[in-house]
């Protein structure tokens, strides 16, 4: 059993929604705009490339390489999350940064072009249970 | 924002600069005196009006066109000719931060819209408590069209990260892993800084820092400390700037607006932001604002960079090509953005020492350099300088000439 942790807000509504239903499954599914082939993320109404609006939602690999990283010790969030926490910027294999968190590592162990892999771990914020998607070193099972 | 066509350049001047008194107004809000009254936006720009005014040696009848730029709310147009005590024929609202205002206002002197145009900027974002994260933009707040707040500001809530700060920090962090440098590398840009900071008698912070006592100051989003983070503060900066053909018998030396440019992220924000430095955006921009002005960045004697992180005067530094990439930090302590390096850098301190105001005390200070009025701050010799706004996805950058060259 895993705790399910506390987060702040995500953004919902059209599309948005898409995205987090498919992390509910254990997917991580971006925007790929049928005209252009863009792949789009955040989640947008038209494509940032070429500003079609018909999109499939593409199934990434779950695999990707660490960019950049960072640690939070300012409180932005009023406590919602206990302190310092990192966050990593992951290059998907399908081309996106993606901004998370690291799972099962940390700020100290980071190295340019890391290899890292998709997990999924059970999160609360103020519009009820999701799953968030997450990076650990290695590829696992879905938690949760 | 005007074209940056060479048609507008020199076509107006800088004749007058006005600032509030931002050291003492930080220092009475952190300690408040016996009966205390927090400033207020119109109370600032009031100040910083008739401080510009008189500095030109112009009246309150010359002035025949006004603009209020106001980043978090103040009086409309007429209200702030009023206020004021003028009646020019051009009134507008002008933008806010330093990205756009002053080529409104140089291409309408071009276009005869007015001749002696008041620029008023005032904010009291620290009286008014403002913070830069978190909640500051709720989640879902923006439609994606790049109107309104960039979804870097918001989308991220759920894994934590949020914050301008976060994002220099994501941006040092992979810069410092890719070039091989060490917190305490980094340390010497805000160093720097603040040691121009040290001989601007209305700098907030004046006083000078080791690396040790850098490097022992907390974290802000690591690898970021609070010393690479800009001040939040109140005030107002008015520019008088004037027709250039009616600016050249005044009795100060009058600065030429001589090139802008603009550029910005248009998508893949996170990736042009963290592993091109907005090099795309300061390149397009930079090339913009050198074309228009007839000018190479060897012209520069003097540089104000947007400083809201350390990390983001180094983006600009290499990204407007100064020096070539991954040089900057090095180039900062070689001593080359000291007042007698290469390319004296935010020579009054700063975002991160003297004052946070969007930009605007960067073209003050840009004014007061190049008329050599800089005190034991100035940059000798100077005819061209440059100052840019630069936020996460986008960059302003603006060039001076002393009048007449």
């Amino acid at each position: 059993m895993t705790m399910t942790e506390k987060r702040p807000p995500r953004t919902l509504g059209t599309g948005h929604d898409t995205f987090w239903e498919w992390c509910g499954k254990g997917e991580l599914r971006l925007q790929k705009c049928t005209s252009c082939g863009g792949i789009n993320w955040p989640v947008r109404q038209t494509c940032e490339f070429c500003g079609q609006a018909e999109f499939f939602w593409e199934a990434m690999s779950g695999r990707g390489k660490v960019v950049s990283w960072c640690s939070f010790h300012q409180d932005y969030y009023g406590s919602v999350m206990p302190r310092p926490y990192d966050c990593i910027l992951v290059e998907l294999e399908e081309g996106v940064l993606f901004l998370s968190n690291p799972h099962g590592f940390g700020f100290d162990d980071m190295v340019l072009g890391m290899d890292v892999a998709v997990q999924f771990i059970d999160c609360e914020d103020d519009a009820g249970v999701f799953k968030l998607p997450v990076f650990g070193r290695e590829a696992l099972s879905n938690s949760g | 924002m005007p074209p940056a066509a060479p048609e507008f350049s020199r076509k107006a001047s800088i004749v007058g600069v006005g600032e509030s008194d931002y050291q003492a107004d930080y220092r009475a809000q952190r300690k408040p005196p016996e009966g205390y009254q927090p400033p207020t936006t119109e109370g600032l720009a009031l100040l910083a009006f008739e401080r510009a005014l008189a500095d030109s040696g112009l009246t309150r009848g010359d002035i025949d066109g006004l603009t209020g730029s106001f980043t978090y709310g103040g009086p409309p147009p007429a209200e702030l000719a009023s206020l004021l005590g003028v009646g020019p024929r051009w009134n507008i609202s002008n933008g806010n931060i330093m990205a756009g205002p002053l080529p409104v206002v140089c291409a309408a002197i071009a276009e005869g819209k007015a001749d002696c145009v008041a620029m008023v900027y005032a904010v009291n974002s620290r009286t008014a408590g403002r913070v830069f994260g978190g909640a500051t933009h709720p989640a879902g707040s923006d439609s994606d069209e790049g109107y309104g707040t960039p979804p870097s500001y918001y989308y991220y809530h759920p894994w934590g990260w949020s914050s301008q700060a976060a994002h220099w920090a994501m941006i040092a962090a992979h810069y410092m892993a890719k070039y091989g440098l060490r917190e305490e590398d980094l340390g010497a840009v805000a160093q720097q800084v603040r040691n121009h900071a040290s001989r601007n008698p209305n700098a907030v912070m004046q006083t000078p820092f080791t690396i040790e006592e850098y490097m022992a100051s907390r974290y802000i989003v690591r690898p970021l400390h609070l010393l690479d983070i800009c001040l939040v503060n109140d005030g107002a900066v008015c520019l008088i700037v004037r027709r250039a053909d009616l600016a050249r018998d005044m009795a100060k030396v009058p600065v030429d607006v001589a090139g802008w440019g603009e550029a910005k992220i248009k998508h893949s924000k996170l990736d042009q932001m963290v592993r091109q430095q907005l090099r795309p955006q300061l390149e397009e921009a930079g090339g913009q604002a050198f074309a228009m002005a007839g000018l190479s960045q060897a012209d520069i004697g003097h540089f104000e960079g947007y400083d809201a992180g350390s990390m983001h005067l180094i983006n600009q530094i290499e990204g407007y090509g100064f020096v070539g990439q991954g040089e900057g930090v090095s180039f900062c302590q070689a001593g080359e953005m000291d007042l007698t390096g290469r390319l004296p850098s935010n020579t009054e301190g700063g975002n991160l020492s003297a004052s946070y105001m969007h930009g605007w005390s960067q073209v003050a200070e840009t004014v007061r350099q190049m008329r050599g009025e800089a005190g034991a701050r100035q940059v000798a010799g100077l005819n061209y300088a440059m100052t840019s706004l630069a936020q996460t996805d986008q960059a302003h950058p603006i060039l001076y000439a002393r009048g007449g060259i």
